[in-house]
């Protein structure tokens, strides 16, 4: 008998799943459907793991080998060294950090800053509209990467938050956008009427009515925005406009043309390479994994 | 108690400075529905009935007239006390597939407007709204452990209205607007729904207002009550249901009943019988006369230059030629 | 087998369906959409197909025209038309030729079946482009007559795009392109539905008045049982898939054999009777796991099931000259 009664409450809980519990298992599935979006999901925790734990990985000063200058690939130096004889993996691990904090930040921030002035705008039309889109135009309409490096000059990015801030403040006026023409046709549906009608509050009906049913577009907007950050903050750190503090992939590609002169001797070429191959397989995986958030955040979609 | 006296609603249309143009939706319309009554707008889409039933649910604004409930008026009480009279008043959308949220589950379309419910009561809030829940959808006829869990699109029509019922009961409304419920509807379920209307009017002594195309659910539902039928914004017929489907007396109550098919084999044609042939015109609006009178098949000169009030005592009709024709379907037998 | 003689006497069917069997290809299998279906569609007759969604009409109508869409797939059976032959197994070519010639089909009017982005003249002539129309300038003179024959401004609404179009309006459009190039079977498709109650009757007797006019054949499929009651002269009613009960309306409204019509028929709110007659018929319309069951498909919501019904399907049969009906209560009583 004993034996027993668990069986029957985990049936229980199988007829009345929690939502929490069944979207995770959902997410999951969705995955694991097509392996495209199974790889993608590897190598994006294969980068946030990285950005995590690997300054970890090696010493704080990374080792310097004067024997192996520019050294070619080899079991040693999987992707060759750099000028003063450091494994060019190591620097893309330990770099790694600070480009994807600061991307991660940039994100968040433009997902964040759209979100809420886009769904502000889309539901309080009239005033509330006409003001926040105009704010949106006039950030559209400014060239942000100039802008970019206008700021870095009087601005120190030592703190990846700081660059995730700018990176943000700049880029949210698309998404801005987009979330509010989806507000606009939302506020119209059946659904929300009543809600105003049963008297949920404006707060209720912004975020728990209209949000869930745009997840599916910030989420993608969310990856796609990591990857403009990556771009535009080593494309910063490339023309020098900051000043290094840090090892980072944007670092090492200024140092790698300017320095090195991998334009034109060959031998320096794998310290290019590398942190470009870095951005390119990030950029693979985050494409290939964007065709699961779609269907993870379609409600209609799930099955209990 | 609701009464509504002289409802009007006009939408300018945009266009630029020159060319916008006035739509009058709601020209002249009042009535009014005792507690557990009911009244049925039927008229052709296009014609204002669902204006009507959007102003009373406090989604539009009357351009002018009154609208009162229990005797407050809900376009005028300062906004606090409004949100609280206009909950009395629930609106039934005609499409269950938009009325509810897909990315919510039933239990959370349910639990949003109790959890405001809930700090009007006594006792512990969780246990009530619990409560309340299984309340309403046994009320409405649902079992409420096989769809609390359950997400919109994995429910029927007709389970879909009637979770929309059972959400719009759960802030104990004195009022429902159902406007077009049924229309979306699997036919061997709309029965089903009407039913479930007609015993929320017995039971819980809500007051209905139905809006509608189709005279026959008009008469299945509004059983005892009255019948309002609309045109361009204008009341044509009004009266109780049973006495304007059996003696309808105006033209275009008449087209309307007409309209309704005739099961062969169950019954037989009414002898007047006729089809209205042409359609709406919305641009005709500004005729001095009668505004049904460019399609009436019965007009005559008069009817083009004088525009007929609304005549008689509880049997209301405004026509200039008003006539008893049997145009209804009679049962076979 | 005495059912075929008796259609035998009358004239040749202008449709005769056997053994259609129609699924759809989903992650958990292919799915019977349409099953095991043996139908002639009489000549010159108005036919009404009914049915709930879900319950195979509008497949079966594709499957009639061998345009049933991805995922559904054709699986066997035949639709023989006279003059055209097996619309299954004949060439693409004929067939699509077949569709618009012999066989026109009215939609839905929500379905916007109209090229929003040009003018209904322009699409009469690119219809008459792809059926090798000859003279395209007669074809636009017979598209002008049928517009007014349908009460409407044949000038203004050839120079419309659909949008300036009613709804009312966009079905007569519908019930033009079906007729013009003179098919001689309309099948019209929930063809009334998103209409209000006036303009779905003027469609109705302009339909009524062109079936007798041109002795057409016509079919209706809608969920309406109002509008096949008054239109149709034989009633097909699908539940699950499958034909569940065919024959003369008069005779099948005044007295249906299946439960399923008894029901469907009681829960019509009508305007003339007493109004308690309108009883709900209870249960949900058939979905996805009906059509697993082995049994009759309206097992879960019959009244009268007994334990035969759960696991085994009844059959159509023949039960009084011209009506046939799949239900075990009725076709084992002889």
């Amino acid at each position: 008998m004993s034996m027993r009664l668990p069986k029957t409450v985990l049936h229980n809980r199988s007829a009345n799943p929690n939502f929490r519990q069944s979207f995770w298992g959902f997410a999951w599935r969705t995955i694991v459907k097509k392996p495209g979006r199974l790889i993608g999901f590897a190598i994006i925790v294969l980068f946030a793991l990285m950005g995590i734990f690997g300054p970890y990985l090696y010493p704080a000063q990374l080792p310097i080998n004067p024997n192996a200058i520019y050294a070619p690939i080899s079991w040693q130096y999987p992707l060759g060294t750099d000028f003063e004889g450091t494994s060019n993996l190591a620097l893309v691990v330990t770099g790694a950090r600070y480009v994807l904090f600061a991307a991660a930040m940039g994100a968040v921030f433009t997902v964040v800053f759209g979100t809420i002035l886009g769904l502000c705008a889309g539901y309080f039309i009239g005033l509330t509209d006409s003001v926040i889109m105009r704010i949106t135009d006039f950030i559209l309409t400014i060239p942000s990467f100039p802008l970019l490096v206008v700021l870095s000059t009087v601005w120190n990015f030592g703190q990846p938050v700081a660059m995730g801030f700018v990176l943000g403040i700049t880029g949210w006026g698309g998404l801005a956008r987009a979330v509010r023409s989806q507000t606009m046709s939302l506020r119209e549906r059946g659904f929300i009427e009543a809600a105003r009608g049963l008297g949920l509050s404006p707060l209720y009906i912004l975020f728990r009515e209209i949000l869930p049913n745009v997840g599916s577009y910030i989420a993608m907007n969310l990856l796609l925005a990591v990857t403009g950050s990556i771009y535009a903050e080593v494309g910063l750190f490339f023309l020098g406009v900051v000043p290094f503090q840090v090892n980072n992939w944007g670092v090492m590609l200024n140092l790698a043309v300017f320095s090195a002169g991998a334009m034109s001797s060959p031998q320096a070429l794998p310290y290019l390479l590398s942190p470009m191959l870095a951005i390119l397989i990030l950029t693979l995986g985050i494409v290939l994994f964007l065709d699961a958030l779609d269907e993870m955040f379609n409600p209609r979609l799930r099955e209990v | 108690m609701i009464e509504v006296e002289h409802l009007q609603k006009v939408y300018t249309t945009k266009g630029n400075l020159l060319t916008r143009s006035q739509v009058h939706a709601v020209r002249d319309v009042s009535f009014r529905i005792p507690d557990g009554g009911a009244i049925s707008f039927i008229g052709e889409s296009g014609c204002g009935k669902t204006t009507v039933g959007r102003i009373l649910a406090g989604l539009e604004t009357p351009s002018a007239g009154v609208v009162r409930l229990d005797g407050a008026d809900i376009h005028q009480t300062p906004t606090r006390e409004r949100r609280d009279l206009r909950r009395k008043i629930q609106l039934i959308h005609q499409d269950p597939y938009q009325a509810l949220n897909p990315a919510h589950s039933i239990e959370q379309a349910l639990s949003a407007p109790l959890q405001i419910m809930a700090k009007q009561k006594s006792g512990s809030p969780r246990a009530w709204i619990r409560e309340r829940m299984d309340e309403v959808l046994t009320m409405v006829g649902l079992e409420p452990a096989s769809v609390l869990y359950k997400h919109p699109h994995m429910l029927s029509g007709g389970q879909r209205q009637r979770i929309v019922i059972a959400r719009a009961l759960t802030v104990e409304p004195t009022v429902l607007v159902a406007d077009e419920a049924v229309s979306m509807i699997d036919v061997s379920l709309r029965l089903g729904v009407l039913h479930l209307l007609r015993d929320l009017r017995e039971k819980l002594r809500i007051s209905l207002l139905f809006i509608t195309h189709d005279v026959a659910a008009a008469r299945y539902l509004g059983q005892g009550g009255q019948i309002s039928v609309i045109y361009k914004g204008l009341i044509m017929e009004q009266g109780l249901t049973e006495v304007v489907i059996a003696h309808p007396r105006h033209p275009y109550t008449q087209a309307l009943l007409s309209a309704v098919p005739v099961l062969k084999g169950l019954e037989t044609m009414g002898a007047d019988r006729f089809i209205l042939a042409k359609e709406m015109n919305a641009q005709s609006d500004a005729q001095a006369g009668c505004l049904f009178a460019d399609r009436c098949p019965f007009a005559q000169a008069r009817c083009f230059t004088e525009a007929p009030a609304l005549i008689g005592e509880d049997h209301q009709y405004a026509c200039h030629f008003p006539e008893v024709r049997q145009v209804a379907a009679v049962a076979a037998e | 087998m005495s059912a075929e003689l008796m259609h035998g006497k009358s004239a040749e069917p202008a449709v005769r369906v056997r053994g259609l069997n129609v699924v759809y290809a989903t992650s958990q299998g292919d799915l019977p959409a349409v099953r095991d279906v043996d139908l002639d569609i009489e000549a010159e007759k108005i036919t009404g197909i009914i049915g709930e969604s879900g319950s195979g009409k509008s497949t079966l109508v594709m499957a009639l025209l061998n345009s049933v869409g991805k995922p559904g797939k054709i699986v066997s059976g035949s639709v023989m038309v006279p003059g055209v032959g097996d619309m299954l197994s004949i060439d693409r070519e004929r067939q699509r030729r077949a569709r618009g010639k012999e066989l026109g089909l009215v939609f839905q009017a929500a379905q916007n079946s109209l090229n929003p982005l040009r003018r209904i003249g322009h699409q009469v002539l690119d219809l008459g482009r792809s059926h090798e129309v000859r003279d395209l300038r007669d074809l636009l003179r017979k598209a002008s007559d049928l517009l007014t024959r349908l009460g409407m401004d044949a000038d203004r609404v050839l120079t419309s795009y659909q949008h300036e179009l009613s709804g009312g309006m966009r079905q007569r459009v519908g019930i033009m392109f079906a007729l013009i190039l003179d098919a001689k079977i309309v099948i019209l498709d929930e063809a009334t539905t998103a209409l209000d109650m006036l303009s779905q009757a003027s469609v109705l007797e302009i339909v009524r008045e062109l079936h007798k006019e041109r002795g057409l054949t016509t079919i209706l499929v809608t969920h309406d049982m109002g509008v096949v009651a008054d239109m149709a002269d034989r009633v097909v009613v699908m539940y699950g898939g499958e034909i569940v009960e065919e024959g003369p309306s008069g005779s099948v409204l005044s007295h249906p054999a299946h439960p399923y019509t008894q029901g469907l028929i009681r829960a019509i709110p009508r305007i003339s009777g007493a109004i308690d007659r309108a009883v709900p018929l209870p249960g949900a319309p058939a979905d996805l796991k009906t059509y697993l069951e082995p049994g009759c498909p309206f097992y879960q919501r019959c009244a009268a099931a007994m334990p035969k019904c759960q696991a085994n399907r009844p059959t159509s049969l023949t039960v009084s000259a011209d009506r046939k009906v799949a239900c075990f209560k009725v076709t084992d009583h002889d």
